[in-house]
């Protein structure tokens, strides 16, 4: 495993930049070999929310993965403001599609476990974490475990988990992926408010239209396997956004350019 | 859980055990079976009260050699688990072994450990390690093989050293099934130690039994038994203690 650096610190940070040229996944090797990703580019400035929206298998999360150093990069390079990655960076958040929380430890316990990992001051990390947790709407869950909480709570949680550090940058691959709608529109407006508060850079796997054209600056549309990046749109919303997107006339628009795309490439066919 | 229904809980097999002696004192009594073939319970119970500052002192020597044992058994069980779960090559390399000697009855070594050893402790203690090893090891490869892979992306993300992510993933996460090999290991490893004390043992409950056997004091063995099983109950009771403080409930229903 990649040796520790210096501890981060815990220090108001702006977002990072995230710059990827060429980023290519092939998994095996000779006639075995799956070409699973790109190769893509991405340019995702300080403080940006991107979306990467595409079908199943078309190698988002591998994006993700490889974004963050945590799966080795077959081709191409990834660079954090402007340094090229080259281990498993950890001034980053991550979200995953399954909360991963740690059954055995309480909620505020899953969260302090970046402070003890990182070896972050106790007092103002457990004040972080409150914080948080006020912010998230998890009040009064703090010493519940995680099969004590709802799906949606768990993936509060997950989120204060990856923040509670103060990273520059947030990765979640399809966060609420798992969770009903009625939760979904909800935690999505609370991620808009937290971020706009932050202005972390982030970048957000997801197949759900709505999810991404109500959170994005911008939306980055991928083909299916391998993955390529077929189109960029920027989402010109005020923020906040309403629970009921449909009262902006222009989202009907940037949702019927996706479908289009979809159907395009042979994603939907009706 | 309120008090009372715990007290309820502990209540009902006490009733239950002194309904049944009570049984066995009668029928002795009735049937007037001498005692060196089958002691009223009054008679075996009078003789640990007699012999108490011996019971008491040769279950003491008894219980250090089985915590010995099981302490050296059970570290290495779990680090042999650890080992063989995470790493294909330990694997491949101490799995066959650990098969072969896992299906050895072990107890049967105790000749050889004497006589490689001596008449110390310390091949009773090696040999007490060698039997409680197993379940531990068996079963923390179980607990250690079913984390979740992407467990390990949490603790590469967060920059967590191997001892970190050790300490503070894996030996947790894998802990309910290490307990489940402890609860096994810690009543073994009482009969283990008291077999070995039979072979050659001037100390501890398995000399007192034999000493009793040869002068036909069927109440003694009793009394020396009665004490064996108290230190086993009170042992795995200490086991499951440590599991509930250590190991929090995972689920709605019970453990795990």
């Amino acid at each position: 495993m990649a040796h520790n650096s210096a501890p981060t610190t815990a220090s108001p940070t702006i977002g990072a930049s995230i710059v990827a040229k060429g980023l290519t996944k092939v998994y095996g090797r000779g006639s075995d070999a799956f070409h699973a990703l790109g190769p893509i580019d991405l340019d995702i400035k300080p403080g940006e929310f991107v979306s990467l929206i595409g079908p199943s298998g078309c190698g988002k999360s591998t994006t993700m993965l490889m974004v963050s150093g945590l799966e080795p990069i077959t081709d191409g390079v990834v660079e954090v403001d402007g340094k090229p990655l080259t281990r498993p960076i950890s001034e980053i958040g991550i979200v995953f599609q399954d909360h991963l929380l740690l059954d055995f430890r309480t909620a505020i316990s899953n969260v302090m476990l970046q402070q003890e990992i990182r070896r972050l001051p106790r007092a103002e990390m457990k004040e972080r974490a409150q914080a948080l947790f006020a912010q998230l709407g998890l009040q009064g869950a703090e010493e519940k475990y995680p099969w004590q909480l709802s799906g949606g709570m768990r993936q509060r949680v997950s989120i204060a988990r990856a923040l509670v550090h103060d990273p520059s940058m947030l990765i979640m691959d399809e966060p609420f992926g798992a969770l009903d709608a009625i939760s979904r529109t909800q935690i999505r407006h609370d991620l808009e408010m937290l971020w706009l508060e932050k202005r972390k850079t982030v970048l957000f796997i997801t197949h759900s239209i709505e999810e991404a054209v109500g959170l994005s600056d911008r939306v980055l549309v991928m083909s299916k396997s391998p993955g390529r990046i077929v189109e960029e749109i920027a989402i010109d919303l005020p923020r906040p956004r309403p629970a009921h997107l449909g009262e902006y006339p222009e989202f009907s628009v940037y949702a019927k350019r996706i479908y289009t795309i979809f159907e395009k490439l042979g994603i939907y066919k009706f | 859980m309120t008090a009372t229904s715990n007290l309820r809980k502990a209540a009902e097999p006490a009733l239950w055990l002194i309904g049944l002696l009570v049984v066995w004192e009668l029928v002795v009594r009735l049937t007037g079976t001498p005692k060196y073939i089958l002691p009223a319970p009054s008679i075996f119970l009078w003789t640990m009260i007699e012999n108490a500052p011996q019971l008491a002192y040769q279950g003491a020597l008894t219980t250090r050699l089985i915590l010995y044992g099981f302490f050296a058994g059970a570290v290495p069980g779990v680090a042999l688990g650890y080992l063989i779960a995470r790493f294909r090559i330990c694997q491949q390399l101490l799995y066959p072994i650990v098969v072969f000697i896992q299906g050895l009855p072990k107890i049967t070594l105790a000749p050889l450990m004497l006589v490689w050893f001596g008449f110390a402790d310390f091949p009773k203690i090696l040999l007490t390690a060698l039997i409680t090893f197993f379940p531990v090891m068996v079963d923390s490869v179980a607990g250690f093989r079913s984390i979740d892979p992407r467990k390990y992306y949490l603790a590469k993300c967060t920059g967590a050293s191997w001892l970190q992510t050790f300490f503070k993933i894996e030996l947790p996460s894998a802990a309910p099934n290490i307990f489940s090999g402890l609860r096994i290991s810690i009543v073994v490893a009482v009969t283990v130690v008291i077999v070995v004390e039979w072979l050659n043992s001037k100390n501890g409950l398995g000399y007192l039994v034999l000493r009793a056997m040869d002068s036909k004091d069927t109440p003694m063995i009793f009394a020396t038994l009665v004490v064996g099983s108290l230190i086993g109950v009170a042992l795995s009771w200490a086991v499951s203690a440590v599991e509930r403080w250590a190991v929090p409930q995972r689920g709605p229903q019970g453990r795990h």
